[in-house]
């Protein structure tokens, strides 16, 4: 019932495709040749004797050689530049996107008006209703008190905008995901060929897409609906393929000897056990789709997104986290309304909830009665569209306030004993890490760089990885970016340390204490569903403008999945273990050093792993912080219309991502649905 | 596996079926729904209807983009359009670069301020003509090199690029060093630092803020603590009423210079005359404003009187363009029916 709890299916899904693995044939023994080769040490001499070579023909010098570098920027610029050009003409655009456009923008309004009948009060009754429909009164109460949010921080109208966008994105998202889910889990060939798909779809910022998509669909509603939806969708084909594919064989064969066929098995035995994580991507659409709300703003789409970006114009902080904390709540009411009706769905919940069938439906009958007559009374007698402007209250001054009084006891360099303050500690992580690591990742000679993380690959992963980390690694010098994708891979890297020391602590503090696990969540949650734009200023105000709040700001965003991951590895670690050590006599921290942590490792690996990725989805922030870089490319590409630049950099990113995730998977792991 | 319970919930069904409340239950689900679509009916009626029978008036949409003096230009338009033509008005928050193409579609009616785009000029207006220039705003857009007043007072030399060139070890910071830092804000606004400090021979690094709510409080941090800094400005804007700072001189702005590709530039920024444009149906279907957006000119001052006032002062939008247009009566008046503004097209390099 937590909102964004993708990350700890994650493992559990490795975990269960690692059982699947060894069936594979792929493992077991192939020709002689290949087998000398699977000697590690000839992958290596190989690899380095390619160095070598490479040296010697283009000789020592360091970076990427500039005359290699084919005109990818022009070449994307030029196609942006067609694409502006034949808008108004070519068939496929006029006749095929346009009338999607409007009909999504239909949608959106429908949705809006139906909100508007529906009334505040109606829907807040509607929230309460969907609660106890679900037998929860806590979720109840919670609904309430979150949707009168909305109106009592004086955001109705911008939510309701918001919210009849995110209801048409997030539905379009589970009917275009569930089926290309269904496809995927019976046809590998088509697995095989979503999966890059997918990758990109996720990894590639909106920002790099954001003007295309408005010539082909125009700003507003239908701008917004389409870079929602490309960016909220994998998750949900994620985690459909995997929660079918992980149906026990032995209940399909049960299914089987009943006589069903193919789709009477699909329909009665894998969709019904695969709705919990079905549900579980519902949850992880929303929860991304409800990250772009900012984003969708920059193009026109209006709802919450517009408050934060009026609020940055004028660096008024605590109208932007008034904005966010809005955002943030309204995920947790989607989330909470969905998981409510999921159970009640849910076959393995549907017995044994307290209350009989029939009382249910009457409750609820009556409930969606009583929502209707509110409305109609609401609407009728009191007009009552807009939540009462005078019932709302702010409460950016006070945070503003606060936020004032924290930079100035914090900021200077005298103002902390003996670390000193913020600015110092920015200054010399800079000076001493981040400046010098971006030297070396940048000056480094491009064979080294090929050949070296080729190496890494093959020693993690064989032959296969080693090829697709030196292919990718050529690529981002191919696409002409090279000395802004060390600026970001440093960062990248200072950012997974600094997560790293914070969140695996937390993680076992997490595990040990259970009121510490209980804290934590919320907090939790609201790091990752915050929208990133509303810590931008706080960022600069403690660590200036520069590298550090770049990296800050990717450490605050990607903190949550390691302390989770963290935690849910251990305790994950089967009881009998621990008890083995505990009757040895270990104290708890020996207990931890020497059982839970290397029975964990799997957990901590793929900590790290989603942290890496949730760091470099955070890197445009970054470059809104004067962190340069990959984020920054990106940023002019929209701001100032240099397509080729933004898509160029935009792809360097998804490319560095898959390098750094093949790098930091397990050897024998298949990839994880990225969830989070 | 789900054969074995059928039988079960089937009997379950058949109680509920003969269940006393089985009526009731349907009357009040049938009850709600013919509610909820009389509801529909009657509130979608009328609003359904008043478009059509005012379709003379289409609603007004204005861009706001990313500065505060783009919101206080309309919603002083948006005041002056809904209490004096009568037309209903929208503010749409949106980047300057995918304004052009939703001008051009008729999603947007006019963007009240544009700084130079042009090509976007090139593409648009002389190009498919389906955008309008609808004239000059009022206010020279100034682009140019500042320091903290209080900086300027301590080092006088600062006054001209000279200056800055010798005293440049004022400005290190870490992510600059060992140079001197020069900050810039956004990237959509347009900028040569680059090419200037390296042409003039200045040491300093540009460190690209990458977006002016960051580059802003940057400044107002080494400001509050009295700090050097040197950072790209313009004018107009509303928070140079809340702090004072002061413009380094740069080699004078020729055409010569402008003429120079964009790497090999070292003179100072061309001065920006600040226009409108409008989707070019516009004069079809709402001559009244068209015709508005056409006389629509003030000054900076005015501008930043505006800006001020929501920014600095938290008042309303329609309470700060209510207070302007009550003591500004003359000067809304010949947005009515005054000369329309002079049309310029932006120059080369802006």
């Amino acid at each position: 019932m937590t909102v964004a709890i993708g990350n700890e299916t994650t493992l559990e899904e490795a975990e269960q495709l690692g059982v699947d693995r060894p069936a594979s044939p792929r493992g077991t023994g192939g020709p002689s040749v290949r087998q000398t080769l699977a000697k590690p040490w000839v992958g290596l001499v190989v690899l380095a004797a390619g160095a070598v070579v490479s040296a010697i023909l283009t000789g020592v010098k360091g970076g990427f050689p500039a005359g290699w570098v084919p005109g990818s920027i022009s070449a994307f610029s030029s196609l942006g530049t067609w694409i502006t050009a034949h808008q108004s003409s070519a068939p496929f655009f006029t006749d095929v996107l346009a009338p999607i456009g409007t009909g999504l923008n239909a949608m959106v309004s429908g949705v809006s008006t139906f909100l508007g009948w529906l009334t505040w009060p109606g829907l807040i009754l509607l929230g309460a209703f969907s609660g106890l429909a679900a037998g929860r009164w806590k979720t109840a109460i919670f609904l309430v008190v979150a949707i009168a949010a909305f109106g009592l921080l004086g955001l109705w109208a911008d939510s309701m905008s918001t919210l009849s966008l995110m209801t048409v994105a997030v539905g379009i998202s589970v009917v275009i995901g569930v089926p290309l889910g269904i496809v995927a889990a019976f046809s590998r060939h088509f697995e095989q060929l979503l999966r890059p798909v997918l990758d990109l779809m996720q990894m590639l910022p909106a920002y790099a897409y954001l003007v295309p998509i408005v010539i082909l669909f125009s700003i507003g509603n239908p701008g917004g609906v389409v870079a929602t939806v490309i960016y909220a969708t994998p998750p949900i084909i994620r985690l459909t393929l995997l929660g079918i594919r992980t149906v026990p064989d032995d209940v399909i064969e049960a299914g089987k000897s009943f006589g069903s066929n193919r789709w009477q098995l699909l329909r009665k035995v894998q969709l019904p056990m695969a709705l919990r994580m079905i549900l579980l991507g519902v949850n992880q659409v929303i929860m991304m789709a409800l990250s772009v709300v900012v984003i969708a703003s920059l193009i026109g789409t209006g709802g919450l997104g517009d408050p934060v970006l009026q609020a940055l114009n004028i660096v008024n902080v605590g109208d932007a986290f008034t904005a966010g904390t809005v955002i943030v709540l309204m995920a947790m009411v989607l989330d909470r309304v969905v998981s409510a009706f999921g159970e009640r769905a849910d076959p393995a919940h549907r017995t044994s909830k307290g209350m009989p069938v029939r009382r249910r439906r009457e409750l609820i009958a009556a409930g969606f009665a009583l929502v209707v007559v509110t409305a109609l009374v609401a609407k009728l007698g009191f007009s009552a569209t807009n939540f009462p402007t005078a019932w709302s209250f702010s409460v950016a001054g006070p945070l503003n306030t606060g936020l004032g009084w924290l930079q100035h006891h914090l900021y200077h360099y005298a103002s902390v004993p003996i670390v000193g303050g913020t600015s110092n500690l920015s200054a010399f992580v800079t000076l001493e890490i981040l400046n010098p690591l971006t030297r070396i990742a940048g000056d480094m000679p491009w064979w080294l760089a090929v050949f070296g993380t080729a190496a890494l690959g093959y020693i993690i992963g064989g032959w296969r990885r080693a090829l697709l980390v030196g292919i990718c690694v050529t690529g981002i010098g191919l696409l002409g970016v090279w000395n802004d994708s060390a600026a970001t891979l440093a960062q990248v890297l200072v950012a997974l340390v600094m997560c790293i020391i914070v969140g695996l602590p937390l993680g076992v503090a997490a595990y040990w204490w259970d009121p510490v696990e209980k804290a934590l969540r919320p907090v939790l949650d609201v790091l990752q569903t915050m929208p990133a734009f509303v810590y931008l200023i706080p960022v600069v105000l403690f660590f200036s403008v520069g590298n550090m709040a770049g990296v800050t700001a990717s450490f605050v965003y990607a903190l949550a999945p390691a302390v989770r991951l963290t935690n849910l590895g251990l305790r994950r670690v089967p009881r009998d273990m621990v008890e083995a050590g505990t009757s040895f006599g270990s104290t708890r921290l020996q207990l931890l050093r020497k059982v839970e942590l290397p029975a964990a490792r799997p957990a901590i690996v793929l900590a790290i792993n989603q942290t890496i990725l949730l760091v470099l989805a955070e890197v445009i922030v970054a470059g809104l912080v004067g962190a340069g870089g990959l984020g920054y490319d990106v940023v002019v590409g929209l701001e100032r219309d240099e397509f080729g630049l933004g898509l160029a950099a935009g792809l360097a990113i998804v490319v560095l991502g898959v390098v750094l995730d093949r790098l930091t998977q397990g050897r024998e792991q298949r990839r994880p649905a990225r969830a989070a | 596996m789900r054969q074995p319970s059928d039988t079960t919930t089937t009997a379950k069904r058949s109680t509920i079926r003969r269940s006393p409340w089985h009526l009731p239950w349907k009357l009040g689900l049938g009850g709600a729904v013919l509610a909820l679509l009389l509801a529909a009916c009657s509130s979608s009626t009328p609003s359904a209807s008043s478009p059509t029978s005012s379709s003379a008036k289409p609603t007004i949409t204005l861009v706001t983009n990313s500065w505060e003096g783009s919101l206080a230009n309309n919603v002083v338009a948006q005041y002056v359009i809904e209490h004096d033509l009568h037309y209903p008005v929208k503010l749409l928050d949106l980047s300057e670069i995918p304004a052009w193409p939703a001008t051009a579609q008729g999603k947007v009616s006019a963007v009240m301020e544009v700084w130079g785009h042009y090509k976007h000029y090139q593409t648009y207006v002389v190009g498919n003509h389906e955008v309008i220039n609808a004239g000059l705003e009022g206010p020279m857009g100034s682009i140019g090199w500042y320091v903290p007043t209080y900086l300027m007072k301590e080092h006088p030399s600062l006054a001209t690029w000279k200056g800055v060139k010798k005293d440049w070890s004022l400005f290190v910071t870490p992510q600059s060093a060992p140079q001197g830092q020069f900050l810039d804000g956004s990237p959509s606004y347009v900028t040569n630092d680059a090419a200037l400090v390296k042409n003039l021979g200045i040491n300093l690094k540009v460190i690209y803020a990458g977006s002016e709510a960051a580059q802003l409080t940057e400044i107002e941090t080494a400001y509050k603590a009295r700090k050097p800094i040197i950072f790209y400005w313009y004018t107009p804007q509303y928070i140079n009423a809340v702090y004072h700072f002061s413009e380094v001189q740069l080699p004078p702005f020729t055409s010569k210079c402008a003429a120079l590709p964009a790497s090999q530039i070292n003179c100072a920024y061309p001065p920006y005359y600040l226009y409108k444009i409008m989707n070019s149906h516009l004069p079809k279907t709402a001559p009244a404003v068209a015709n508005f957006i056409k006389r629509f000119n003030w000054t900076s001052a005015d501008q930043d009187s505006v800006a001020y006032a929501m920014a600095v002062k938290k008042e309303s939008q329609t309470a700060a363009a209510a207070a302007f247009v009550k003591s500004h009566q003359s000067l809304v008046q010949s947005w009515l029916s005054g000369p329309f503004t002079k049309v310029r097209a932006p120059i080369v390099g802006t």
